[in-house]
């Protein structure tokens, strides 16, 4: 390293002429392609923005996206760059008829019947269902999901199981418009046909859902956990596929952050609610005795040794916070199936 | 705000406009682009302002009472406080988790475990740069390669968003000249501008993080789940997501400065083309390696001290190097090793005799080695990872696409500089209305291929 040449290279742009713009040309160019992108990305433009968290960045992309999306929904030039870009999108196609939004969410007039299914077997003192055989596990949710879902991989490399890891960060059961579960979870049972699936996801819930008359119900009330819990109970139903698959679904440790603990606690309840008619079917892991007992904390003792076990942001397991819930995800597990 | 998205294509144009409006009065513009930075770190979390601008008025106060000092030996002692601060920030926000649980299980394991105070601290974004850049400023004026600036001037080269989150490392004798003067309106490498901001689009969006979704992800996830072809794969895979991750930022960071009219250090210079260890740190993170040159190996001795001690200084400045890069033993083991690639290369001073088409093989294969390291979340992960790979199996992740995107980005960097030059003038060159269609053109593309969770964030940011 001694002697080595000055590397900076200041001058390599005077040295080929290339500083022979004005300003003016820097801005104007910045401007036609921003002109360009509002006539062929306009409604993508407003998609983004809608997308988004709420706040002043949210609002300032709407500002432009919304009169850039109505621009490009009268102009053939967004469609066309749709229709020649289309092929590179990494997204799934989703079967749009599985959505919640088109997904029946009323409650029926008469009495829905309690099965059998609605009780766990062990629960209630009966013999235990005979054990399956593992063959794919899907570990899926948002951002909580990981790094769950890469400890669960590890835990059973050696055992033949197939781990699919498919986490959808930043996505959420309330936030709909970014990723609809309802269609996606369609989707993941129809490519990976999975013999159980852990579901850890509620890092960004709290957004207002549409109820079954159309109006928009804002969180937390029992208005809100109503809707939740039947996208979760839609959810649950598509991956336990009438029963030959079983569900895990993780609840979520209470977060540090004051503004988001009432919205921890009314999703934790509706995965409870939602789960009551297959618990032959659906398991609920429940965090909170574990991570959370007596309200948030950084810290625990494992094996004897104080660990940290959530992220800085107050709201994730970090990584040793996920190893301990695999090792409980684990033996859940171990008690349906065989590997 | 990350520079691919649409938040960020609302901010630039707005400050690009301003900044040019008032670049003839500095007294204005100045204020503006230190505002304009905050505005643009306050999208990550507006409580890092205040680490900022405590970090600035800190070094600021240092080099200012190292100017007024003439006693060398105080004027050492200055300095030495101003790096402590800022080394003691960066100890704090990025280091204290990671030393305080090597400590304890390091006591654990001889019996004396006792609780140590453990605390969650979130990294700000960019520090591992800013402090860099506030020790290059304090340390240059002590050696009186600079004198200090304006505390306006000196707000403006540690804030300057272009550079802020992931370099590159601008040496503060690099960029306070550029704001002595108004930027001349009249020569803006505006072609220039553009082509990085459009190559460094493609480069992260459209490569890095494709590979990354597609083979780097999963396989490092549970390398456990993949056999030797899979593993293969994404090493290289990650051998050339790295590049384009970094670079890609780097080239935007560039393109950016250069429509405001400033002229940042070259970054990268196709680093996979290196023959050595020593040529690799002379194209890699050209910025880092220069400062780790000038702030740690020179004044650890350099190779004036004869053989051992220029190992002992080589190996001391690239475990500290890789360290920079992360609180994990993976780091560490990534920068010793390269260490030791530059101590045998010192050891054997040329007197290996080899064709040169080897040579780039063999190191080309040590540096993809070392990255498997770098990537590794733990030892244990990278040792399944080399595991792997001598585990017969099914190649289930080779497709064309993956395969061409790691020839593509790692065989142009072995065409002959000078013609990769010479087409990149001609393009730079191109009318500016040429330039910004064909922009839009490769933002149309890079917008396609991103995913509806939005643009990964770039692999340096947690640096």
């Amino acid at each position: 390293m001694s002697g080595a040449p000055d590397d900076s290279l200041m001058s390599r742009f005077d040295k080929h002429g290339l500083r022979r713009f004005r300003a003016r040309d820097a801005i104007g160019a910045v401007a036609l392609a921003a002109l360009l992108l509002v006539l062929f990305e306009g409604p993508s433009i407003r998609r983004t923005g809608e997308r988004m968290d709420p706040g002043i960045e949210r609002d300032v992309v709407l500002a432009i996206g919304r009169p850039a999306g109505w621009l490009g929904d009268r102009l053939p030039l967004a469609d066309a760059a749709d229709s020649a870009t289309a092929w590179l999108s990494p997204d799934d196609d989703l079967p749009e008829d599985a959505g919640f939004t088109t997904t029946a969410q009323a409650v029926g007039s008469r009495l829905p019947p309690v099965t059998a299914e609605a009780f766990d077997p062990t629960a209630i003192g009966a013999r235990a269902a005979p054990k399956l055989r593992l063959r794919t596990l899907l570990v899926t949710g948002d951002s909580m999901s990981t790094p769950l879902d890469t400890h669960l991989g590890r835990l059973l490399a050696d055992e033949g199981v197939r781990v699919i890891r498919e986490p959808h960060l930043g996505t959420g059961i309330s936030k709909s418009f970014v990723i609809d579960w309802g269609e996606l979870s369609t989707r993941q049972l129809r490519d990976d046909r999975p013999d159980a699936v852990v579901v850890f996801i509620g890092a960004n819930e709290g957004y207002p859902m549409a109820g079954a008359d159309g109006r928009e119900v804002e969180c937390c009330g029992a208005d809100w956990a109503a809707i939740y819990a039947n996208r979760v109970r839609k959810m649950a139903n598509t991956y336990r596929r009438g029963g030959e698959a079983r569900v895990y679904w993780v609840t979520l440790p209470t977060p540090r952050d004051a503004d988001r603990q009432p919205i921890a606690r009314v999703v934790n309840a509706a995965i409870e609610v939602a789960a009551q008619p297959w618990r032959a079917h659906v398991r609920v892991i429940d965090t909170v005795p574990t991570f959370t007992p007596n309200g948030y904390r950084d810290a625990m003792t494992i094996d004897g040794t104080e660990t940290i076990v959530r992220n800085p942001d107050g709201k994730h397991l970090n990584d040793a916070g996920a190893e301990l819930l695999a090792g409980i995800v684990l033996e859940a597990i171990e008690r349906d199936f065989t590997f | 705000m990350l520079f691919p998205t649409v938040e960020f294509a609302v901010f630039f144009p707005v400050v690009l406009t301003v900044s040019w409006a008032l670049m003839s009065r500095p007294s204005l513009w100045k204020p503006f682009i230190v505002a304009a930075s905050y505005a643009f770190y306050a999208s990550a979390d507006w409580k890092y302002c205040l680490l900022l601008a405590g970090v600035t008025a800190g070094n600021q106060a240092a080099a200012k009472l190292i100017h007024r000092t003439v006693s060398e030996r105080r004027r050492r002692w200055i300095v030495a406080a101003a790096v402590a601060l800022d080394l003691g920030v960066l100890g704090v926000f990025k280091y204290y988790g990671f030393f305080v649980e090597s400590l304890q299980e390091a006591l654990d394991d001889l019996g004396l475990g006792m609780p140590l105070p453990l605390l969650t601290i979130a990294l700000p974004v960019g520090i591992s740069f800013f402090t860099f850049q506030a020790i290059s400023y304090v340390v240059d004026v002590k050696r009186r390669e600079i004198e200090p600036s304006s505390s306006l001037d000196f707000a403006v080269y540690l804030s300057f968003f272009p550079h802020l989150v992931a370099g590159p490392i601008v040496r503060a004798r690099e960029f306070l000249p550029q704001l002595a003067e108004p930027r001349d309106p009249t020569r803006v490498a505006v072609g220039s501008g553009l082509a990085l901001i459009g190559l460094g689009l493609v480069k992260k969006v459209v490569i890095g993080d494709a590979l990354a979704r597609s083979v780097v992800d999963p396989v490092f996830a549970v390398p456990e789940s993949y056999s030797a072809p899979d593993v293969l794969l994404a090493a290289y895979a990650y051998t050339a997501q790295i590049y384009c991750d970094f670079s890609g930022y780097t080239d935007m960071a560039i393109g950016l400065a250069l429509l405001l009219g400033y002229v940042f250090p070259q970054n990268f210079r196709s680093p996979y083309r290196a023959t050595g260890f020593r040529d690799f740190w002379r194209r890699w993170h050209m910025t880092l390696s220069r400062f780790l040159r000038d702030f740690l190996y020179i004044p650890l001795g350099g190779s004036r001290g004869g053989r051992l001690l220029t190992y002992r200084n080589l190996m001391i400045t690239m475990v500290l190097g890789g360290l920079w890069h992360g609180a994990a033993w993976t780091f560490v083991l990534w920068g010793a090793f390269h260490g030791l690639g530059l101590v045998a290369e010192h050891a054997l001073g040329g007197r290996l005799r080899v064709p040169g088409w080897l040579r780039w093989l063999t190191i080309f294969h040590l540096i993809v080695f070392g990255w498997i390291l770098f990537r590794s979340e733990s030892l244990d992960v990278a040792g399944s990872f080399l595991a792997q790979l001598a585990e017969p199996g099914p190649a289930t992740l080779w497709s064309a696409p993956v395969v061409l995107a790691i020839v593509v980005v790692i065989g142009l960097q072995l065409l002959p500089p000078a013609r990769v030059e010479a087409a990149q003038v001609r393009i730079e060159r191109l009318r500016p209305a040429v330039l910004a269609t064909g922009f839009a053109v490769l933002v149309a593309i890079a917008g396609a291929t991103v995913s509806s969770e939005g643009v990964a964030p770039f692999i340096y940011f947690r640096f």
